[in-house]
């Protein structure tokens, strides 16, 4: 069977974290750890004063950016995880 | 310490270590410093234990060999600055093989945070790539709730590190605040169940398997499901192959024990995992050294079993992939799966074939030197199945893992993911601490044995029964290993002069005895057991041995 070259394209994370000292660092933290880019990356507050939305784009084969989620999903402050491809 | 509208004032330096008896620790393993010396005035009168280590590595590798062995979370005190630089090898090693344990860590004032105060280190920052989750308390009032999450969050879901950074004025102010009765966190539910039909489609696939396979990982012995899983193993006749993490989780005599798998691991163990047609896979992670073993064209045959998401998929792409605790899952599948027997399978797995020539189980050895498996056999029989073995990292680590009969479930300790060499020693203090109903001997080759030397001065000083059997080849046996093989023998940096171990262990307290006369080996390690007192042994081995 020929494996077909997996393709980086860029994904849209939707992070709903806690709103605390740290919590921004651990995410890029994550991300950066794994050798990734961040392309952009927005946080600002949301109704609920304490919770923050993060939004990360990041440049990464679909299996790359599944396993991100799945690490981010594991860290004690995230609340939430979305994704979508840009 | 006084009264004040119904609730206890103190500083938070006792509401930390009040904290740490709520939660049930009964040992804390640490080494002062300024920026801590408020909490160890109470730590003076805890209920706790207090084991004072010489190194901070030494402190944390305690805890970890006192965790794993144990099965509780480990707990370590230290300062700020280097005492908290010098645990970061600790804390990878245990974060790295899921072992629980809370590092508590003195810091400068708050006020003074940032400002390259004397010791002062960014705690958070450090730790945060080694360790599950990490706190800097503000005030004191919130260090009673923080010890209650670290201790939740080092022990829910997959077990990890946990660090609590505490600034020295708030140790030194009061607080009235309480230990939570019980801990809620907003954002961490690690609890993960399989659904009916996930259930549904393992049992199918169990009762369907032709040629089927477990491969038991570390996960199995820290959901305490080992019982269960050999359960499982009888009842649809399924041979049993571990990862190193995962050894203890079923006897080496039981008839569907087929060793270690992976690239260090047994030929046959490979072989079976190569050739069924279903790999149960439980708790492991599939890290490289395991999946390097397996053949990519077995990777539909997986059914990948995991307490943690991301494991799944990471490595391997499994055919089918379950969240789920171990112990629970397996409860739960019992009940669909049909007896079986496959002897046919069974008698193939079992076939040794053509495993090469091993220079590490020779029966008769060079003049002067001992054989690696005579001394992994030796400290078997004289253990009498109350052996727990705690390795250091190198070619005796795979001796072990490959020659060591009937380990019990956490009675295999051994830094698998971070390969921390230095670990043995301090961990086998830990253990021997965790376990004083067993045997507890060291398995640590010369490198890894002068990393962390110094704590066997804490073996002596606590009169700790731990053998401590140093493989002393002159070599850093693994790397020279992989020069021989991948380097055209062009050794470099690999052959060193040791120290002499049975004068080292001397100057320590421990008694040190020599063995380079395999005639000698038996009565020896025999002795070194019995003893009710730390030994060192160093048995000579001849440098070329591979493992």
């Amino acid at each position: 069977m020929k494996t077909k070259k997996a393709i980086e394209e860029t994904y849209r994370l939707n992070c709903f974290v806690e709103n605390r000292p740290g919590v921004l660092a651990r995410i890029v933290g994550l991300i950066s750890g794994r050798g990734y880019n961040i392309q952009t990356l927005h946080v600002g507050p949301t109704e609920d004063g304490t919770v923050s939305r993060m939004r990360i784009d990041v440049l990464g084969t679909a299996r790359v950016v599944d396993q991100i989620i799945l690490q981010l999903r594991n860290c004690v402050n995230v609340i939430e995880v979305t994704c979508r491809k840009r | 310490m006084w009264r004040y509208g119904g609730a206890v004032v103190r500083c938070g330096a006792k509401a930390l270590v009040e904290g740490l008896e709520r939660a049930g620790v009964e040992v804390v393993f640490g080494y002062p410093g300024g920026n801590v010396i408020d909490i160890f005035d109470c730590v003076r009168t805890a209920k706790f234990r207090f084991v004072l280590g010489r190194h901070e590595q030494g402190c944390v590798h305690m805890a970890d060999g006192y965790a794993r062995s144990l099965g509780r979370p480990g707990v370590a005190l230290v300062t700020s600055g280097p005492g908290l630089t010098n645990t970061i090898t600790g804390l990878g090693a245990a974060n790295m093989d899921g072992v629980p344990l809370v590092l508590v860590c003195g810091q400068v004032p708050l006020d003074e945070m940032g400002t390259d105060a004397f010791q002062e280190a960014d705690t958070t920052g450090l730790t945060r790539a080694v360790s599950k989750h990490n706190f800097l308390v503000k005030s004191a009032d919130e260090i009673p709730e923080t010890i209650a999450q670290a201790f939740y969050i080092a022990t829910h879901g997959k077990p990890g590190v946990v660090v609590i950074d505490v600034p020295r004025d708030c140790q030194r102010a009061q607080t009235a605040a309480k230990y939570p009765a019980r801990v809620s966190l907003r954002a961490y539910h690690p609890e993960r169940f399989a659904s009916s039909a996930q259930v549904n489609r393992l049992a199918r696939l169990v009762n369907a398997a032709r040629r089927p396979i477990i491969y038991a990982g570390g996960g199995v012995i820290a959901a305490e499901a080992s019982a269960d899983v050999v359960a499982l193993a009888h009842k649809a006749g399924i041979p049993v192959v571990t990862t190193m993490m995962g050894i203890g989780a079923i006897d080496s005599d039981d008839p569907l024990s087929l060793g270690m798998g992976g690239i260090h691991g047994e030929p046959a163990a490979c072989r079976a995992l190569a050739d069924a047609d279903l790999v149960l896979a439980l708790g492991v992670r599939f890290n490289d050294r395991t999946a390097a073993a397996l053949p990519r064209r077995q990777w539909a045959r997986i059914v990948h079993v995991d307490c943690d998401a991301s494991a799944i998929n990471r490595n391997v792409q499994v055919g089918f992939g379950i969240v789920a605790d171990v112990k629970d899952l397996l409860a739960t599948v019992d009940s669909r799966i049909r007896p079986a027997s496959h002897d046919e399978w069974v008698t193939r797995c079992r076939q040794t074939g053509d495993e090469g020539d091993c220079d590490a189980c020779a029966t008769s050895p060079k003049r002067g030197y001992v054989v690696p498996k005579a001394v992994v056999d030796s400290v078997c029989r004289a253990a009498k199945g109350s052996l727990v073995a705690v390795t250091d990292v190198g070619q005796h680590q795979l001796w072990a893992a490959r020659y060591l009969r009937h380990v019990r479930p956490r009675c295999f300790v051994s830094s698998g993911g971070m390969g921390a060499m230095g670990f043995g020693i301090p961990a086998a203090i830990g253990a021997a601490i965790a376990r004083p109903d067993m045997k507890v001997v060291a398995f640590v080759g010369d490198g890894g044995a002068q990393m962390t030397a110094e704590e066997l001065v804490v073996a002596a000083e606590l009169g700790l029964p731990v053998v401590f059997v140093v493989f002393a080849n002159g070599t850093l046996g693994l790397v020279r290993q992989m020069q021989k093989a991948d380097f055209g023998s062009r050794f470099f940096a690999t052959t060193m002069r040791s120290p002499d171990f049975v004068k080292l262990a001397g100057a320590y307290g421990v008694r040190g005895v020599r063995v380079s006369d395999q005639a000698r080996l038996d009565a020896a390690v025999a002795k070194a057991i019995r003893t009710r007192a730390p030994v060192l042994l160093e048995v000579c081995i001849d440098p070329e041995t591979l493992a």
